[in-house]
């Protein structure tokens, strides 16, 4: 008869010397993980556009320039550099784009070069422009992709401001209030008078230097950019609250890409590491150590040892590769970083242990535990930030997200991460309480089950 | 050494060291093992025979404390026996499962030393358990192998080792010999017949009758749960009142039915 932790401790051992021995399991239980979260990071990190200063997605334009003058130059040149667009043809490929907007039409239905908006400038545009009238411009597009269509049109009113310093908007203005119903006299006089009001502020502005972009900061003294349209027409300004110690290029994304990558790889190790007791019951091993003169409950309890020590060691290869690829400040609380990360542990493997004692085959449990972690990866948040759409999502979904560790693990994470919460924090507390709270049910879940059925007469 | 350990076992010779009486077990309502009664003597090989599905390794895994819900008594040194609530009744039988149990991804070495310690075995001790389970199993020159790389007769021979390795009182077989080429069969014969002479002593399970014949003191013949005879070789002839059978034919006689489907 030896102790409890001795006994549990030398199995512990034992499947760890034969963990490292595999090949196979360590190249999943490490370098598997460690490619994702570089493949999702670095994905995250080119759609959000993370490196520059403004988070913001660009989109695939196309644009034909039919006129070729000296207007539709600008305009595209524009294009160029507006912020939510990535223009098609590159500057040195120019003659690839369609020629006309049936074949641009073309381009959008087959797809053709990647193409789902094509801005087609007729000709005349630049006679429009210069005449003073508003031009006409068409965008052929992909009515299911709602999303670019609002980037693109953004783009586009912004190039359009810019190469006309925002001397048509006054015109504009008067061909949408038409188009709203206004009379065509009315809307003359108003078209009139607004056209005072641009002079009287183009004067002001005259002095303003370069206009866009120079400070995106939006320090108060800057001269109000006229060509950012959108930002000009809303009452609101941005007053950037940026934490003291994060690094300007993490996003949001970035940081729940890295952590959630982490937490559902880690899932998928600890369950492994669980199925190894139902390794040892199919070989007879199990059986054997039945037989010896052991707490019969010491198997179970070195399976949450092994599991323990391999998932802190995951985290910690993980987290560490994290940082060093992504740069997500992720050690600048180590406290609160470690109770996060053996809070997690003991959630994954709990739950893991459940899985093993409550399936009878090895394929029982990879399917379940397959199913299951997809799932509250996907609901908690792991794959992408879901707790930021809460409000669109109904309430059933809602309440299932609340159900998974993944969603209160990576509320921690994110916490700690994004907000710089302490472990001591309110909202990082109660994160940590139902994760624990899960272990404990889980874990006594699974030696209940285990002892139904290996123990009891 | 040999006189030390005999006197060691505080037990007379012919003496019972283990006694099962009416042991009875059932899987899911369906009868495996009915109403069994026989002991082993301290010191002797005794040969539990039957065909497949008999009871053999349902009987084993009761006395060994695997299965708890069995019904009758089992009883060793004449005192109360429960391994399969008392840990310290489990150090005292050495059990050597019928399927191979084996961790492949460790060394033989590693195997010996794992249960050793399991065993409460340590420093020279273990040592000293391990060098004479590798030499018991002949695999002294393949210890450092994995246990995954060895052939089917190393690894019964490993399967073995391990049950006997701390020395237990009383061993317990479930057909050791399974797979194995009469080569190895020997290694394991000569094995056991040391084993006896140190005064151990084994229950020995088998099928083949030619094997109890050359290794048992006394033999129990089990068919369909029940045991049907029981004694030394020659004692079981004489029940059938043919002198000189051989178990082969007091199987015929007992059962009415041949040994093997053959
Ligand atoms: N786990 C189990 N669940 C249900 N029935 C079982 C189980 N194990 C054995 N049995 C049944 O119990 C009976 C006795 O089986 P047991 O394994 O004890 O026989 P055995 O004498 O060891 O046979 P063999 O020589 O084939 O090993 C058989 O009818 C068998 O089908
Ligand atoms: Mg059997």
């Amino acid at each position: 008869m030896i102790g409890f932790l001795r006994s549990a401790w030398l199995l512990a051992r034992k499947d760890l010397r034969m963990f490292f021995r595999d090949r196979t399991g360590m190249l999943l239980g490490f370098l598997l993980p460690v490619a994702l979260v570089t493949v999702f990071g670095f994905v995250m990190k080119s759609i959000m556009g993370a490196d520059g200063d403004e988070a913001m997605p660009r989109v695939r334009l196309w644009v034909a320039d039919l006129d070729g003058s000296e207007e539709s130059r600008g305009l595209v040149a524009a294009l160029r550099v507006a912020s939510t667009v990535s223009l098609q043809p590159e500057a040195e490929q120019e003659g690839l784009e369609p020629e006309s907007l049936e074949e641009a039409q073309e381009w959008v239905a087959e797809g053709k070069n990647n193409a789902h908006h094509v801005l087609v400038i007729p000709q005349g545009y630049g006679a429009d422009v210069a005449a003073g009238s508003v031009p006409r411009l068409e965008i052929a597009r992909d009515p299911g992709r709602p999303m670019e269509s609002r980037l693109v049109s953004i783009g586009v009113m912004q190039a359009f401001m810019q190469q006309t310093e925002g001397r048509l908007w006054p015109a504009l203005m008067g061909r949408s209030m038409e188009g709203a119903g206004m009379d065509p006299a009315s809307a003359q006089t108003l078209v009139g008078f607004m056209e005072s009001a641009r002079q009287l502020m183009a004067g002001v502005f005259a002095a303003a230097d370069e206009p866009a972009g120079a400070d995106a900061g939006g320090s108060p003294r800057a001269a109000p950019d006229l060509t950012d349209f959108t930002a000009w027409m809303s009452p609101a300004t941005f007053v950037d609250v940026q934490r003291g110690d994060r690094p300007s290029t993490l996003t949001l994304q970035l940081a729940q890409v890295v952590a959630g990558m982490t937490v559902m790889m880690l899932m998928f190790g600890l369950m492994a590491v669980a199925s190894t007791l139902i390794e040892e019951r199919e070989k007879g091993t199990l059986r054997r150590l039945f037989l010896a003169p052991l707490e019969r409950e010491s198997i179970l309890f070195s399976k949450f040892l092994l599991a323990a020590v391999i998932g802190a060691m995951q985290l910690v290869v993980l987290l560490t590769y994290g940082e060093l690829v992504f740069r997500v400040n992720m050690f600048r609380d180590p406290v609160t970083l470690a109770i996060l990360m053996l809070s997690t542990v003991a959630a994954v493997t709990s739950f893991g242990m459940l899985v093993a004692s409550w399936a009878r085959t090895q394929k029982q449990a990879e399917g379940l535990s397959t199913l299951l972690i997809l799932v509250m990866s996907a609901l908690g948040g792991a794959w992408f930030p879901v707790q930021y759409f809460e409000g669109s999502l109904p309430a059933v979904a809602r309440v299932a997200m609340r159900c998974t560790l993944t969603h209160w693990s990576m509320s921690g994470f994110q916490g700690m991460l994004w907000y710089e919460r302490p472990w001591t924090d309110s909202a990082t507390l109660a994160a940590l309480g139902v994760l624990w709270s899960f272990a404990l049910a889980a874990g006594a879940m699974s030696w209940m089950l285990f002892r139904r059925r290996h123990l009891s007469r | 050494m040999l006189a030390l350990f005999k006197a060691m076992a505080s037990v007379p010779p012919n003496a019972a060291l283990l006694e099962v009486s009416e042991l009875s077990y059932a899987y899911d309502g369906r009868p495996a093992v009915c109403g069994i009664s026989f002991d082993i003597r301290a010191g002797e090989i005794f040969g539990f025979l039957g065909p497949n599905g008999a009871g053999k390794t349902t009987t084993i895994l009761c006395i060994a404390g695997l299965l708890g819900a069995w019904t009758g008594g089992i009883r060793m040194n004449g005192g109360d026996f429960a391994p399969f609530r008392r840990a310290a009744d489990r150090a005292r039988l050495g059990v050597v499962p019928q399927e191979l149990a084996l961790y492949e991804e460790l060394t033989g070495r590693e195997n010996l030393e794992l249960f050793g310690r399991l065993y409460g075995l340590a420093g020279t001790a273990l040592g000293a358990a391990v060098t004479r389970a590798l030499a018991l199993s002949g695999l002294e020159e393949r210890a450092a192998d994995l246990v995954k790389k060895y052939s089917g007769g190393m690894k019964r021979r490993l399967n073995l080792a391990l049950g006997d390795l701390h020395r237990p009182g009383l061993l317990l077989l479930d057909e050791p010999t399974v797979g194995v080429d009469p080569q190895s069969r020997n290694h394991i014969f000569e094995a056991l017949r040391g084993l006896r002479a140190e005064g151990r002593t084994i229950l020995y399970t088998t099928h083949y009758m030619e094997e109890a014949q050359k290794l048992c003191d006394r033999v129990a013949v089990i068919h369909e749960g029940r045991i049907i005879g029981s004694g030394t070789a020659a004692e079981l002839a004489q029940q059938v009142e043919s002198p000189g059978a051989t178990l082969e034919d007091v199987f015929l006689k007992l059962t009415g039915r041949k040994l093997r489907d053959e």
